[in-house]
């Protein structure tokens, strides 16, 4: 599935991002954990930022919606999709967007491969486009050959790390 | 000093519009999280401009005045200016009058604490694995229990 943004098809690959995790649970523990609301609440995101809205209608075609809030009290804007598919303690697939006007939809995906009672988490995110995964990437100020912004940005990474 | 090199062009590398960092809801939900909203909305706003990404660029190579600021960007003095103010309010330069000279300065503070925020997405997910990791591990031991009640109830049915 492409997206097409004017008349350029932007690949799948380069706009994805997988993220693996081993947890050291069987992948039916795991789905369980993705596959409902008081579940989904204990974990989703960080801790100083809870899900206080957490709608799931987990089946395929059936949407769900949450909602974060910090530390200020403040409900962040409401994100939320459709699952396109789900197998068993080995899949899912949803669609994931804030509910704002010009918000970008990426596709995700969980992936569960259990092997000797450890079970291998993929997430993959297919982000909208290459500048959508660059800005929440914190690529955004990549310029490869332009040094001096190079310089900029190795400077910053010191700072960050540091 | 050759700034901006030829052929200099960042408008097509990521961070392209204003609009879009103001309106995206995962930057406020990181901003949030700094307690000063406002200030780092100025940030991201100051950071989504091309020439204002430049200048800072240049600026760390070390401080420089004005009039070298405006040497290399074929833009009149008053808009590298504004700029300069922009990125003041920002908090991401910092200006200082000697004789009739204005200097700048990165604060490399303040870009670095944007920086943090920037690309977020990653650590998002990270720090909800580690707390799926907890969970999970809850879950497991909360099923191994609810087995051994079962088998207990079955085993007191069958004596009963």
């Amino acid at each position: 599935m492409n997206e097409v943004k004017g008349n350029v098809v932007e690949p799948e690959s380069e706009r994805e991002l997988i993220l693996t995790r081993v947890f050291d649970v069987p992948a039916r523990i795991l789905f369980l954990a993705c596959s409902r609301p008081e579940h989904m609440r204990q974990w989703f995101g960080p801790k100083e930022y809870p899900l206080t809205l957490c709608e799931m209608d987990f089946r395929v075609g059936g949407k769900y919606r949450f909602a974060m809030t910090g530390p200020n009290g403040v409900q962040n804007t409401p994100f939320g999709g459709e699952y396109l598919a789900i197998e068993e303690d080995r899949k899912i697939t949803f669609t994931n967007a804030f509910e704002e006007p010009g918000s970008e939809t990426m596709v995700m995906t969980y992936t569960f491969e259990e092997a000797g009672g450890k079970t291998t988490l993929h997430m993959r995110t297919v982000f909208a486009s290459i500048a959508m995964k660059k800005l929440y990437l914190s690529m955004g100020f990549e310029a490869g050959t332009n040094s001096a912004l190079d310089q900029l940005v190795a400077l910053v990474e010191r700072l960050v790390s540091a | 000093m050759l700034w901006p090199p030829a052929g200099y062009d960042d408008r097509t590398s990521g961070l392209t519009a204003a609009s879009y960092i103001a309106t995206n809801a995962y930057m406020q939900l990181a901003m949030q999280a700094s307690g000063d909203a406002e200030a780092l909305n100025r940030t991201f706003f100051a950071l989504a401009d091309p020439t204002r990404r430049a200048i800072l660029a240049r600026l760390t190579l070390g401080e420089a005045s004005v009039t070298e600021l405006v040497a290399p960007f074929g833009l009149s003095q008053p808009t590298i200016s504004r700029h300069l103010k922009v990125l003041a309010e920002a908090g991401l330069v910092e200006r200082r009058r000697e004789a009739q000279f204005r200097h700048c300065r990165l604060n490399a503070a303040r870009l670095a604490e944007a920086w943090g925020w920037l690309g977020n997405y990653r650590e998002f997910w990270e720090r909800s694995f580690d707390r799926l990791d907890a969970y999970a591990k809850q879950l497991l031991e909360a099923e191994k229990a609810e087995k051994k009640e079962k088998t207990r109830e079955r085993g007191q049915r069958k004596r009963g």
